[in-house]
């Protein structure tokens, strides 16, 4: 991300924040006072004032500094969309976005999460009307079991709105990091391309055949997380 | 009898139709037995034996009970116990707590002491199979051989003029189930609510009623949504059962699903498979001989049966001896067909060594030895590969394929391969289904079934709706609950045969109910009448009649309840299938690639094609699990599993996906048949087939790792063995 000078307009608390990039430092600037004096030691392991924005509206929890974003927000704030399926990062089940990148929530702690916008799988639809990824989900039978789907939902609304025209390569690579055991790749695959085809003459910005356009880490490299994975699990 | 609507005249049966649940699946508000909270609801952890096998001295749960946020803790094994005081495989449940917080449940199984006396173990087939090997299993270690025979094997083998000699063998494959086992118990009263992860409502009561030691009665199994289950959650689980007594000891609702780790460890598996086989065919290429020594483990005191030679060949002479081995891990459960995706790789590799030995084109010798038709000369129904090779062969390209080793220059190989199945799930005649109509219009089918992720609600509310002449939406299927009729679990690909003849003959009873209500006021006979688009109406003047909603007031307080049982003639059994496959094999790194599946499949009368279509798909992509990528290790030291996670417990993601070509053969004049297992039989056999014919080297062994085949191509280069 291109790091804004002070002086620029648009400079938030917020954006210094993500240009930092430091969790622990969100933490203690925008948690609750009560971190303020944990903050030179440990915290916990006792619960902690952690106040997290999910899906726009700002809950204040009691949680020890050891309760993962996924089971804060499973547990605590009772919304189950997102699944817990392999609880350490490598299905995609549980994946969220915040600040507009995916992320796996099994794999970070809420703790580290405060002063982010966190969205979840329930916040996609507006009203009663499906977004147009879920939509799509539904009418190509992009689900079986249904229980890896909001998963599959959130990494599809992430990349769509990175990059609203992804080439089918760039739309099987953001999906790399999600597993679906019924095997719904096929028709998943097709439903994240089909906004793209229904929302082509709204004339967002193009991204050229072969760049991975607003790419996340993994989509730049180029290579799907699990072929990664995959390679050097062969390579021993 | 009832029958289905003649097929010009069906709105709903047949069409690609969207699920139902869709929309509550996408948004997440499906609530699954992992998502259910209930007020006041604690977190249940188990403890399980981090020994492969072990007697249990003692268990002292006292810290445990005393640690912060417990409100409940058992011991679950009774070291007075004699042979039950003994864990036989890794994670067997020890002890479990309940404690208000997840975190605080894993704290205070932490703080169980146990007392092992460790055991010697055994953790693979060659270990059990030593002569000196220690008796870990009361039964023994290797069962003694059971015997199938047709013919006389010793004729056919003299006879035979080419023989093909080998072992071959499957690996252990884990279910993987998304949504772990587990459930949540709440006990009102004597009364138990259990919403459970399962694949069978109606059989998760009975266990749980007979583990608890309470009336069948008393019990009531929920499951709205389940997060797949491929035949490991047909059984009563006895982590629910642990739940419903934390629940009871702690007074209060428990959750209890299982980790990541210990689903891979106790929810079963699919055993592994070696068979030994001698196979030969005469001089002309007529299949004559098939002789198999047969064995493999599913784990701790569980069978691993699968039958060879896999019936879709002929040979007028075969013989099986099987011997099941023990050893020290978790025991196998059902896992989609079982056994046949084994005994496919088996017969369907030596199949191709036989074309190879004769030099002919495999799909050659396939078609001449195919079993033979009926008496009537035809091949029956469900029996249809000599239609089926073809077409498949046709879409893949077969006329170019090459014999076995491409010999294009460059690391880079292509290869074809192909493999049949036969599968046999038939209707449950005990099936059970209500249907109801309220006087306002409403339409509801009760019927005890659950949707495994296959589509089984949308295809009950399809034909009710069907029946009535309404649209989809109009009518409720209420599934997934022990309050509701009987139907089986979902296993053995039964669900359909079961569940859709016995819907619409309690969906045709309440709407001939609902004529006879309605006959009168038009002056017709009720036999008279139809449903259609939202009317009932005379069938021979359609003008004449009434909406839907102003039939259903006729009924003025009384609601139609309708019981159907089911009935013959609306489904059928059995279904058969071809897939064909095409990789490329990097024979530097030994990766393969496959590049297209082609699957023609009997779908018998298709009720859903959309979600008909997805099961193909589905089963298609597990079997490319099953032959490239799955494979439970074990440490051979230590017994204990080396990848219980799904990281280095590898599933085909989305960049492993082929194109898939799926044909449905539709043949309504068989009515409904079941699909959820045929389509994952023949995959990792024709993939396997494939490879050898892209790098000219036999691959006896699944999964087709990278290094399996640099070793394979390694041990041609040395003069090998073959």
């Amino acid at each position: 991300m291109p790091s804004k000078k002070k002086s620029e307009p648009g400079f938030s608390r917020r954006t210094f924040l993500k240009t930092v990039g430091a969790g622990g430092v969100a933490a203690g600037v925008i948690g609750p006072p009560a971190t303020a004096e944990a903050q030179a030691g440990a915290l916990g392991p006792g619960p902690v004032p952690v106040q997290l924005n999910v899906n726009g509206r700002v809950h204040k929890l009691e949680l020890e500094p050891r309760v993962t974003l996924l089971d804060a927000i499973r547990n605590r704030l009772n919304l189950t969309g997102v699944k817990r399926v392999c609880d350490r990062g490598s299905c995609g089940a549980c994946t969220m976005i915040a600040d507009g990148r995916t992320i796996y929530s099994c794999s970070v702690l809420a703790i580290d999460m405060q002063g982010k916008a966190i969205r979840t799988v329930e916040s996609f639809t507006s009203g009663t009307v499906l977004h147009p990824v879920q939509q799509a989900f539904c009418e190509k039978d992009g689900l079986m079991c249904g229980f890896c789907t909001p998963g599959f939902v959130t990494s599809a609304v992430a990349l769509l709105e990175r990059n609203p025209k992804p080439t089918p390569e760039q739309a099987r690579k953001a999906l790399d990091g999600n597993i679906c055991r019924c095997g719904t790749y096929v028709r998943v695959l097709e439903a994240a391309l089909a906004p793209r085809a229904a929302s082509g003459a709204r004339g967002q910005r193009e991204v050229p055949e072969g760049s991975a356009g607003g790419a996340t880490e993994r989509e730049r490299a180029g290579v799907g997380p699990r072929e990664q994975l995959r390679e050097a699990v062969r390579r021993g | 009898m009832a029958s289905w609507p003649p097929v010009s005249d069906r709105a709903l049966i047949g069409k690609s139709i969207k699920r139902l649940d869709g929309p509550a699946k996408t948004q997440g508000t499906a609530k699954y037995a992992y998502d259910v909270s209930r007020p006041g609801m604690l977190y249940g952890r188990l403890l399980g034996s981090p020994h492969p096998h072990a007697r249990i001295r003692s268990i002292d749960i006292s810290a445990a009970q005393k640690a912060p946020g417990v409100r409940a803790a058992l011991a679950l094994i009774d070291p007075a116990a004699g042979e039950a005081a003994k864990v036989r495989y890794q994670g067997e449940e020890v002890a479990a707590v309940a404690a208000v917080t997840e975190e605080a449940a894993e704290d205070a199984v932490r703080l169980i002491k146990v007392d092992y006396e460790v055991l010697p173990h055994l953790a693979t087939i060659e270990q059990s199979m030593r002569p000196e090997a220690p008796v870990v299993f009361p039964k023994g270690n290797v069962t003694p051989a059971s015997e199938r025979t047709e013919g006389n094997v010793d004729e056919g083998l003299a006879k035979a003029a080419h023989i093909v000699e080998g072992v071959y063998s499957t690996q252990v494959q884990t279910h993987t189930s998304l949504e772990t086992h587990g459930g949540v118990c709440e006990w009102t009263g004597d009364k138990l609510t259990a919403w459970v992860s399962t694949q069978a409502v109606h059989s998760a009561r009975d266990g749980i009623a007979k583990a608890l030691g309470v009336p069948q009665a008393d019990v009531r199994v929920l499951a709205d949504y389940m997060g797949g289950g491929f035949g490991s959650k047909l059984g009563f689980d006895r982590q629910v059962v642990v739940c419903a007594r934390l629940a009871k000891a702690a007074g209060a609702a428990v959750k209890l699903m299982l980790s990541r780790k210990e689903e891979h460890l106790v929810t079963g598996n699919r055993p592994s498979a070696f068979a030994r086989v001698k196979a030969g065919t005469d001089a002309s290429g007529k299949l004559v001989v098939f002789d198999a020594e047969t064995w493999g483990t599913g784990g701790a005191g569980q069978g691993a049966g699968f039958s060879v030679p896999y019936p879709v060949y002929f040979f007028p002479n075969w013989r099986q001896r099987h011997r099941d081995v023990y050893i020290n891990a978790g025991p196998q459960r059902a896992f989609r067909a079982p056994g046949h995706p084994q005994a496919s790789f088996v017969t369907e590799t030596v199949m191709d060594e036989l074309a190879d030995r004769l030099r002919i084109d495999p799909l050659e010798l396939r078609m001449r030895n195919l079993r033979p038709p009926d008496a009537s000369g035809a091949d029956p129904a469900n029996r249809q590969w000599r239609k089926y090779f073809p077409m498949a062969a046709e879409k893949i390209g077969w006329s170019k394929r090459h014999p076995t080793g491409d010999a294009t220059p460059g690391p880079l190989k292509r290869g074809l391969g192909c493999a049949a199945n036969i599968w046999a799930g038939a209707g449950n005649p005990k099936t059970l289904a209500s249907c109801e109509i309220l006087p306002d219009g409403s339409v509801t089918m009760r019927i005890g079934t659950q949707d495994i992720g296959t589509g089984t609600r949308t295809l009950v509310a399809m034909i009710t709706a069907e029946t009535m002449g309404l649209p989809l939406e109009s009518v409720q299927a209420a599934i997934g609950d022990t309050n509701h009729p009987f139907a089986p679990g979902s296993g053995g690909s039964v669900t359909v045969g079961s569940v859709s003849p016995t819907v619409r003959v309690a969906a045709e009873g309440a709407r001939n109910a609902l004529f006879a209500k309605v006959a009168p006021a038009l002056g017709v006979e009720p036999t008279a009448l139809q449903a259609k688009a939202g009317r009932v109406s005379v069938t021979a003047e359609p003008a004449k009649g009434m909406s839907w909603r102003d039939a259903c007031k006729l009924l003025g307080t009384e609601p139609i309840n309708f019981q159907g049982n089911w009935e013959k003639g609306l489904s059928d059994v059995g279904t058969s299938g071809v897939q064909f496959a095409d990789v490329e094999v990097d024979i530097e790194t030994g990766i393969t690639r496959v590049k297209k599946i082609v699957c023609v499949q009997d779908a018998g009368m298709i009720v859903d094609r959309l979600t008909a279509e997805s099961q193909c798909i589905g089963g298609i992509i597990m079997g490319l699990g099953f032959a490239l990528y799955e494979h439970r290790i074990l440490d051979r030291n230590t017994a204990q599993m080396v990848n219980p996670n799904m990281e280095f417990y590898l599933l085909p993601g989305m960049s492993d996906i082929p194109e898939i070509d799926v044909t449905l053969v539709d043949q309504p004049e068989r009515g409904v048949v079941g699909l959820g297992e045929p389509p994952t039989i023949s995959t990792a056999a024709a993939v396997a087939n494939a490879v050898t014919n892209a790098i000219g080297v036999r691959v006896r062994s699944l999964p087709v790792t990278p290094q399996a085949i640099l070793s394979a191509l390694e041990q041609e280069r040395a003069g090998g063995t073959l």
